[in-house]
């Protein structure tokens, strides 16, 4: 992670509410959290707990109930200026989880790939604009002769590396990556992410990145966030939660991950959550820094075995230095 | 060990080009290339189309040659009444023989079939256009969905045929009058069934990739939901026009249609109704160009609507 810890965009008590006449949908519940210039932020946690829903929010295809989304000192959610709006759009872009339902079907890829530069006009000429999507689709290590094509007669690697160029060719600052490879052969998924890092050196891109399994995002994120039911439960840098998760949901995301040695796997305890381990009825939860750059959603009780936790690891890590 | 150097002359190190993996080696896909080929790739539609063809030729240039008028002018000859098909009389063939007014039924048929058929594309014409346009508006606006559903819940539950009856009744019968009843409430399914077709594709995750690159609403609607539709809208079409030939024909037949100065297919068969028993050609050769005309022009029109469907054109 990059040292000078620019803010590139910030959530801010966010509320997400879905409703459909008198019935409501609590989705996403007082969610804060930035996320720096350069750096992957990952998103993780069960399907149906509000990943999608935050991402969504933040290339504002959904609606905020409360809060505010600030996107380099500038708010971004509700209603702004057109201008504003558009500048938004070319810097956000978003890769969307299903390569087979995120291409229009009856267009070719030389359309699906420069709909952005149509839409802005970012292209002097026909032979500019062709010119940006030759490229957008050698750098995705697709062919040029390719854009005659249409979406069917591609593989699902490829569709999904298509719906990358997309986004590229906009030339965006911050791209919103919903489980990009959740969707894809096992024996394709390095090669997608492989280009999500090397794009990211090259252009210096900031990614929020979706997704549900943790080997993925150990490998590609700088820091993490868990999601549990709409609610951010424990943040912190990639190595600190993987090697000292706090809180007990994280707890059990961890010992979820299969782990490739049949003896091992066969001894490993399943750790399951279901929210009944805290006691919230009088005293009340709170986002907390619990140490320097790890943040835990937790009440007073909690927060001081949590601490108690951290002090021990400390010694624990003295002691096995001095042996 | 000499085992093993023979297996090394056998293998040799494949050379690894990724950029081969990507090639494709299919042909280019071209959609309206693949219709009219999966379209010509059924026996019966070359039957069908060329049936159409013939129909629309002879009621378009027949009645030009034949100079077929309504007002009867061989009606005092008695010699030239009710002659059976085949016949030839004072030199001219009449193919069909003529009717109780000594017309050529060949001429009349044609004479007819033009206006059914001229009355049934501009009516289809017409409540296309207006219905898939308020459709595609209906289903991606949720503002107009609300005043749209309700309209529509009131004018769907007029019967149609009640509907026309009545404007025709006080419209008067004629040409335009029967558009005019044909239209005023017959966009409204077309645009009911295109806005139920908007809402299924509307909300599909490469919309909302396109609103996430900014695309305006209009290129939204004529890119990415208007293509999908085009087999739905061939498949309206082939069911539309047909049915206002028969709407046509029913409403002639119980005399609230159009006039008698203009031939239609309906008129004349409620015209002819009366020579069932004695004459039968007479009515029944009518009611065979009718079918003729709508069932030829929706097997074709299934057929192309099936075409239309890109996943008929896989290989």
């Amino acid at each position: 992670m990059p040292n000078n810890k620019e803010v590139v965009l910030s959530l801010k008590n966010i509320n997400i509410v879905f409703k459909q006449g008198k019935k409501k949908f609590h989705a996403v519940h007082d969610c804060s959290f930035d996320i720096y210039k350069g750096e992957t932020f990952s998103l993780v946690g069960e399907s149906g707990s509000g990943k999608t829903t935050i991402g969504r929010a933040i290339v504002r295809i959904n609606q905020l109930e409360s809060g505010e989304i600030i996107y380099k000192g500038k708010k971004i959610s509700g209603q702004i200026p057109k201008e504003e709006d558009r500048q938004v759009i070319r810097n956000i872009q978003m890769i969307f989880q299903d390569p087979a339902s995120s291409l229009n079907e009856r267009a070719t890829v030389d359309y699906i790939v420069s709909e952005g530069l149509y839409n802005f006009h970012l292209y002097k000429s026909e032979e500019d604009r062709l010119n940006k999507v030759t490229k957008a689709m050698e750098s995705v290590g697709l062919l040029p002769e390719h854009i005659t094509r249409y979406p069917h007669e591609f593989s699902g690697g490829q569709r999904q590396r298509i719906g990358i160029a997309r986004s590229i060719v906009m030339e965006p600052e911050f791209i919103v990556a919903d489980e990009p490879i959740s969707a894809l052969d096992v024996s394709i998924r390095a090669q997608v992410l492989n280009l999500l890092k090397q794009f990211q050196v090259e252009r210096g891109l900031t990614y929020l990145f979706i997704a549900h399994d943790l080997s993925v995002v150990r490998f590609i994120s700088d820091r993490i966030a868990v999601i549990h039911k709409g609610r951010i439960v424990e943040l912190a840098e990639s190595e600190e939660l993987f090697n000292f998760p706090l809180h007990p949901y994280t707890h059990s995301l961890m010992s979820a991950i299969p782990i490739p040695d049949p003896i091992l796997e066969k001894k490993k305890k399943l750790f399951t959550y279901d929210g009944s381990e805290h006691d919230y009825s009088v005293d009340k939860p709170s986002w907390v820094e619990i140490k320097p750059g790890h943040f835990i959603f937790a009440n007073e009780k909690e927060k001081e075995i949590y601490k108690k936790k951290i002090q021990e690891r400390k010694i624990h890590n003295e002691e096995f230095e001095k042996k | 060990m000499a085992e093993k150097k023979n297996k090394d002359d056998l293998f040799v190190l494949a050379d690894n080009r990724s950029s081969d993996a990507e090639k494709i080696y299919a042909p280019n896909y071209s959609y309206w290339r693949s219709v009219v080929r999966s379209f010509f790739s059924k026996k019966t539609n070359y039957v069908a189309l060329g049936v159409l063809i013939v129909i629309l030729l002879l009621s378009f240039i027949n009645p030009l040659v034949s100079g077929y008028t309504t007002d009867a002018p061989n009606i005092n000859n008695g010699d030239l009444h009710l002659l059976p098909p085949g016949t030839t009389f004072d030199g001219i063939f009449y193919i069909f023989g003529t009717d109780h007014q000594g017309d050529s039924l060949f001429a009349a048929i044609w004479a007819g079939a033009r206006t059914s058929l001229v009355l049934a594309l501009v009516a289809s014409a017409i409540n296309m256009s207006v219905g898939v346009v308020v459709g595609a508006f209906w289903g991606y606006s949720k503002a107009v969905d609300k005043i749209m559903t309700e309209v529509y819940n009131i004018i769907s539950n007029v019967p149609f045929i009640l509907f026309v009856t009545v404007f025709m009744y006080i419209a008067g019968s004629g040409f335009w009058q029967l558009v005019a009843a044909m239209t005023i409430t017959g966009w409204i399914g077309i645009a009911y069934f295109i806005r139920t077709q908007v809402i299924i594709i509307r909300d599909r995750e490469y919309n909302l990739a396109s609103r996430c690159l900014g695309t305006s609403i209009p290129r939204m609607v004529t890119r990415n939901i208007l293509p999908y539709l085009t087999s739905v809208i061939v498949t309206l079409l082939s069911r539309e026009i047909p049915s206002y030939i028969s709407y046509e024909v029913f409403l002639s037949y119980i005399g609230v249609g159009i006039d008698a100065s203009t031939p239609s297919l309906g008129r004349m068969i409620q015209m002819y109704a009366t020579w069932m028993d004695q004459k039968p050609y007479v009515f029944w050769i009518p009611v065979a160009v009718a079918a003729c005309v709508t069932i030829s022009l929706y097997v074709v029109g299934q057929n192309l609507a099936d075409s239309s469907d890109p996943k008929t054109h896989m290989i």
